[in-house]
């Protein structure tokens, strides 16, 4: 795999300053909440991650979410806008190929912003709390929190990432997207195969949830990851047939 | 001998055939010229020929390589301009073509001469979205010819050319079999134009293969057939229109 192109046609496309300030901005929520009301969270008697993301997570996710959506439809964007992929579509390259090349791309995009969150998190923990198990308890709290986080965002990227290729208008990819995002805003919170919804995953935080829950859940988002991802590159390498 | 030659390629689309049972000889080591009206089944063909729309019947061989079976070879070994010129605009020329060179995995190299030989080496940092369509189809001839591929297929290559670049890659077309030693398949609705450039042509209507030979072979048909002979482009049209008049225009 070569992700090497896939970065460079990012080039002015806005692609990476929009991720990187969306992550930036995204990561400030928590600071921001701590900053002007921590008395309100100082004194619960949780561990200090748990209370932060209890507090700031579901806005911090619609952040993500929606960030998720602007990247995949300017990742296809470029390659429709001046009809690049039927170049690509005349080169030695599988489409399915490119598919997967872009969600490494978004992958790795997603990694920077779920750290950024994380020292933000990882500060807020440090600045305003005490530390129990100290900084490498912290540490390994948030790498597990996060670590799930990634997980549960992948489902969204490889959804949108496939819409995006399907709809050559960039803007149908993003109202699809976006309607799925209030969708997943507007379903039941109790109920398990609801919250497999991909863009509802990133709204839940498994290490809140109870124990069965969570396992379900961390056992169900890798076949949906394997699903959508099979079903989007199956689709980019059989596309030509409907022409 | 031929280095693409198809058999049967039909592609329809319902009960349109856009290409109908066409069986196409291509010489190695030449230009041939794809002519036909618009609308004629060239786009069409070209795309099959590079697996872009799947025929809906028929299959080809491409120096040797078949149909579906060796599509990702068959690509490795084409270059091809088809329709309008495919590019990223947020990138520059050089840019857009180091993209097609990884892809290629080509050498550094590639991409400087490719940008020399159709004359883009002074724009080649400008921006491909800020190229005017000249310099759009220079810069899809390029991408095209990067890596000097035995074979190439261009998709009436000289539209929103000014008459000196007109002028200028008819002569760069003429050039490459003896250049690079490729052979170049090149559509057009201009019977002019090819006269300068093919040394043989096929003749495209309503998705049919009326003739294939070379432009003297197509002179000697249109005088056994009683059409003019003095001019090409009246022997061309009297084929079309008597095609026209035998099928009713129907495909």
């Amino acid at each position: 795999m070569s992700v090497f192109p896939e970065c460079k046609k990012m080039k002015r496309t806005g692609f990476f300053p929009a991720l990187l300030l969306g992550g930036l901005f995204s990561a400030m929520v928590p600071v921001l909440n701590m900053a002007f009301r921590s008395e309100l969270y100082t004194g619960q008697g949780k561990p200090p991650v748990r209370i932060l993301l209890d507090a700031n997570w579901q806005m911090m996710a619609m952040l993500n979410i929606l960030l998720v959506l602007v990247g995949t439809c300017i990742l296809y964007h470029t390659e429709y806008e001046n009809h690049a992929i039927g170049k690509m579509a005349a080169l030695p390259i599988r489409r399915g190929r490119l598919f997967v090349d872009k969600f490494l791309l978004m992958a790795a995009a997603c990694i920077v912003i779920l750290a950024l969150e994380a020292a933000a998190v990882g500060f807020c923990s440090f600045r305003w709390f005490p530390l129990p198990e100290g900084f490498h308890g912290l540490i390994l709290e948030l790498l597990q929190n996060f670590g799930y986080f990634l997980l549960l965002m992948m489902p969204a990227m490889l959804l949108s990432l496939f819409i995006a290729s399907v709809c050559e208008n960039m803007w149908i990819s993003l109202g699809i997207g976006v309607i799925c995002v209030f969708t997943a805003t507007m379903l039941p919170s109790g109920n398990f195969a609801w919250s497999l919804f991909p863009y509802a995953l990133l709204f839940q935080i498994p290490k809140s949830l109870p124990a069965h829950t969570a396992g379900k859940l961390l056992l169900a988002v890798p076949i949906e990851i394997g699903a959508i991802g099979i079903a989007g590159a199956l689709f980019a390498n059989i596309r030509r047939r409907f022409t | 001998m031929n280095i693409i030659e198809s058999s049967h390629l039909t592609k329809t689309y319902g009960d349109f055939a856009a290409v109908s049972d066409i069986h196409l000889h291509i010489p190695g080591g030449k230009v041939y010229g794809f002519l036909g009206p618009n609308g004629a089944g060239k786009s069409t063909t070209m795309k099959m020929l590079l697996g872009l729309t799947k025929p809906t019947r028929g299959t080809f061989v491409i120096d040797g390589k078949k149909y579906p079976e060796n599509r990702m070879e068959i690509l490795g070994e084409v270059g091809s301009l088809i329709e309008s010129p495919a590019f990223y605009g947020n990138l520059s020329g050089e840019e857009n073509l180091e993209i097609v060179r990884r892809i290629l995995g080509l050498p550094k190299s590639a991409v400087s001469e490719a940008l020399e030989i159709v004359g883009m080496t002074p724009y080649r940092k400008r921006l491909a979205g800020k190229y005017s369509l000249g310099m759009k189809q220079r810069l899809g001839l390029a991408s095209a010819l990067i890596g000097r591929p035995p074979i190439l297929i261009l998709d009436e290559p000289t539209n929103g050319l000014d008459p000196v670049g007109i002028h200028e890659i008819r002569a760069l077309i003429r050039s490459l079999p003896q250049q690079f030693g490729c052979t170049v398949l090149i559509s057009s609705h201009l019977l002019s134009e090819m006269e300068r450039m093919a040394d043989s042509i096929g003749i495209l209507n309503h998705g049919r293969l009326l003739f294939e030979g070379t432009l003297q072979e197509l002179k000697q048909r249109a005088g056994a057939q009683g059409f003019p002979t003095e001019n090409l482009e009246d022997s061309f049209l009297s084929l079309i229109e008597a095609d026209n008049r035998q099928t009713g225009g129907m495909r």
